[in-house]
């Protein structure tokens, strides 16, 4: 322990550090384990090919995986896909999330009541609210297609789930439904500490609720607003189970991860579709902590 | 007349736009129109999972689906709890057994963690937050293929100790956070009296910084048992037999293995939301600022 000793003035603070080392520890430990550990292993695993029996181990094969990734069709439309509906979710559950928290910024009777029933869609559990909207949404059973279709808005029987084409759409609805309250959340909160005067001010010098909007109330949401967006980006761009189990007929990069790692069993090639994955996450996780500093989150 | 409709629906959109209550009678109505399109937006899906577990099979199927209530029944929710056809019960006991485990030691290791990097100065101290606030924004994909390995070599695949270990640390960057936010807020005399009144510092942690931090406590608790109960991924990949399953994954085989047992699902997804929705209008308010400060995902 002699290295340590230069570090502390006194016994006392030694004592200190090692008791505040002591009890982080299991902390680290466990994160080292689980996921600092898993992460450098996934870099080896992506080069090699994962035999199926895990007594033996991997062949090295270089950079093949990426090689047959980078130059698949299926790797960059499942990448475009990836874009679509990251950017779709975001923009649409950021936006709703901006419009009812500016509706909810007033006093009204029942206002927790309701701001309590407007979270309910982000708490709770997936594959609950997956499986309703599957429901809702059913040709044949679903009251949605049905309603549309009594409208003359709609007329397909194959089901707005089946096609990828009017899936992906869907599982962005359903991702903003999913998402906005947490957006609203953090947006209200900010509102609320916007001071009353600076909109008696513009009052007074003849500003329209337009003006106020865009001259007061965005200027101060606009850095809650970059963090819900950055957060939201980077969280819907590996998003898994709430496209997964609303249809199979999307296919996101983590998703064709999944699928090739564990559907195929080519575990290497997952591996790299994992690594690359974590590497964009890697760059927007880097820029939000340079932006925010890691205790403004 | 079209400008006296474009006056009154400025105005509405005017309470739309800053929230002030205009004294207009159109403005009100604007608003909880407003209102009570966002509330239906946001219920309709819980509305209609709950009448659909309580409709019986024939008019769930039937040529022309409603949303309007017709004959009430029970028969979906006993058929889970005594159909040989689903486990729903053991999924559910699985889900709870494993989330009330995952949140207890998460908070134990959360408590002495947090205490010790904002209050204890050693070194790496910044070095370990800033790591914490990094590995909390990472999500399951990216280590699950590596994950899988490691189990396997290890003999781990298909045991409740694979959805423990990986369950306490992906909620752990979260618990870490929700407390050191909240013992940063705390005043430092109260522990630097019990200090001087001969504690240690252990005892201080346990006596003294633990009771006052009950709420976010219950808070962090929760959260920690809100994502062990939600999560998918992990368990698809590291459970095989029908035995062990949660409640995520065995919905999802209930609704791939059987047609159309609608009914039967939205039971058993009301089932799966209750505890969750239980919980988080009693502690609301607890809920709400865990969620504003710790931005939390799951």
């Amino acid at each position: 322990m002699t290295g340590l000793d230069q570090y502390f003035e006194s016994p006392a603070e030694q004592r200190e550090a090692l008791l505040g080392i002591g009890l982080i520890l299991p902390a680290v430990l466990l994160i080292g384990a689980v996921i600092l550990y898993p992460i450098g292993y996934n870099v080896y695993l992506s080069f090699t090919t994962v035999p199926l029996n895990p007594d033996r181990a991997p062949t090295w094969v270089g950079l093949e995986n990426y090689v047959g990734l980078l130059s698949s069709t299926r790797f960059w439309s499942a990448f475009s896909t990836t874009l679509v509906f990251t950017v779709g979710s975001t923009v649409l559950s950021t936006v709703a999330g901006l419009v009812v928290a500016i509706l909810f910024n007033r006093e009204f009777r029942g206002r927790r009541l309701a701001r309590g029933l407007v979270l309910l869609p982000h708490v709770t559990p997936i594959i609950a609210v997956a499986f309703v909207w599957q429901f809702m949404l059913s040709p044949l059973w679903g009251a949605i297609p049905n309603m549309l279709a009594e409208w003359g808005l709609y007329s397909n029987s194959t089901g707005l789930l089946a096609q990828s084409s009017t899936a992906l759409p869907m599982v962005i609805v359903f991702s903003a439904w999913r998402n906005f309250p947490f957006a609203f959340l953090l947006i209200v909160a900010r509102l609320q500490a916007i001071p009353e005067s600076m909109y008696e001010a513009a009052r007074i010098d003849g500003a329209g609720p337009l003006a106020q909007f865009k001259d007061i109330t965005l200027p101060e949401l606009r850095g809650t607003i970059t963090i819900v967006v950055l957060l939201r980006f980077i969280w819907e761009f590996n998003a898994f189970a709430q496209v997964w189990l609303l249809t199979r007929q999307v296919l996101t990069l983590p998703i064709f991860a999944y699928q090739t790692a564990f559907a195929n069993f080519e575990q290497g090639t997952g591996a790299a579709i994992s690594l690359l994955l974590f590497l964009v996450q890697a760059m927007f996780v880097v820029g939000f902590v340079t932006l925010f500093g890691e205790d403004k989150i | 007349m079209i400008l006296r409709i474009y006056a009154q629906v400025r105005s509405s959109l005017g309470v739309l736009k800053t929230g002030y209550d205009t004294d207009s009678r159109l403005g009100h109505l604007g608003f909880y129109l407003s209102l009570a399109l966002t509330l239906l937006i946001a219920l309709l899906p819980f509305y209609v999972m709950l009448i659909t577990s309580l409709t019986p099979d024939a008019a769930i199927y039937s040529d022309d689906p409603s949303l309007l209530p017709g004959e009430v029944t029970l028969s979906q929710y006993s058929v889970l709890f005594t159909s040989e056809t689903f486990a729903f019960t053991s999924y559910f006991f699985n889900s709870a057994i494993v989330a009330l485990v995952t949140a207890s030691f998460s908070l134990v290791v959360g408590v002495i963690g947090a205490y010790s990097f904002t209050r204890l100065e050693f070194p790496g101290n910044g070095l370990v937050r800033r790591g914490v606030v990094v590995v909390y924004m990472l999500s399951a994909i990216t280590v699950v293929v590596p994950l899988f390995q490691l189990l396997a070599r290890f003999g781990l695949v298909d045991t409740r100790l694979s959805l423990f270990i990986t369950y306490t640390v992906s909620t752990l960057p979260l618990t870490l956070y929700m407390l050191w936010n909240y013992f940063e807020s705390l005043p430092v005399e109260i522990e630097e009296a019990a200090l001087l009144d001969g504690y240690s510092r252990v005892e201080t942690i346990f006596r003294v910084v633990v009771p006052l931090s009950l709420p976010v406590l219950v808070a962090a608790f929760l959260f920690a048992f809100k994502i062990a109960w939600n999560e998918y991924i992990f368990a698809s990949v590291f459970l095989k037999s029908q035995a062990k399953l949660t409640l995520p994954i065995g919905i999802e085989q209930m609704n791939s293995n059987f047609n159309n047992v609608w009914g039967q699902i939205m039971a058993a997804s009301f089932l799966t939301t209750l505890p969750i929705i239980v919980m988080f209008l009693y502690l609301e308010q607890y809920m709400v600022k865990g969620l504003t400060a710790g931005a939390v995902e799951g």
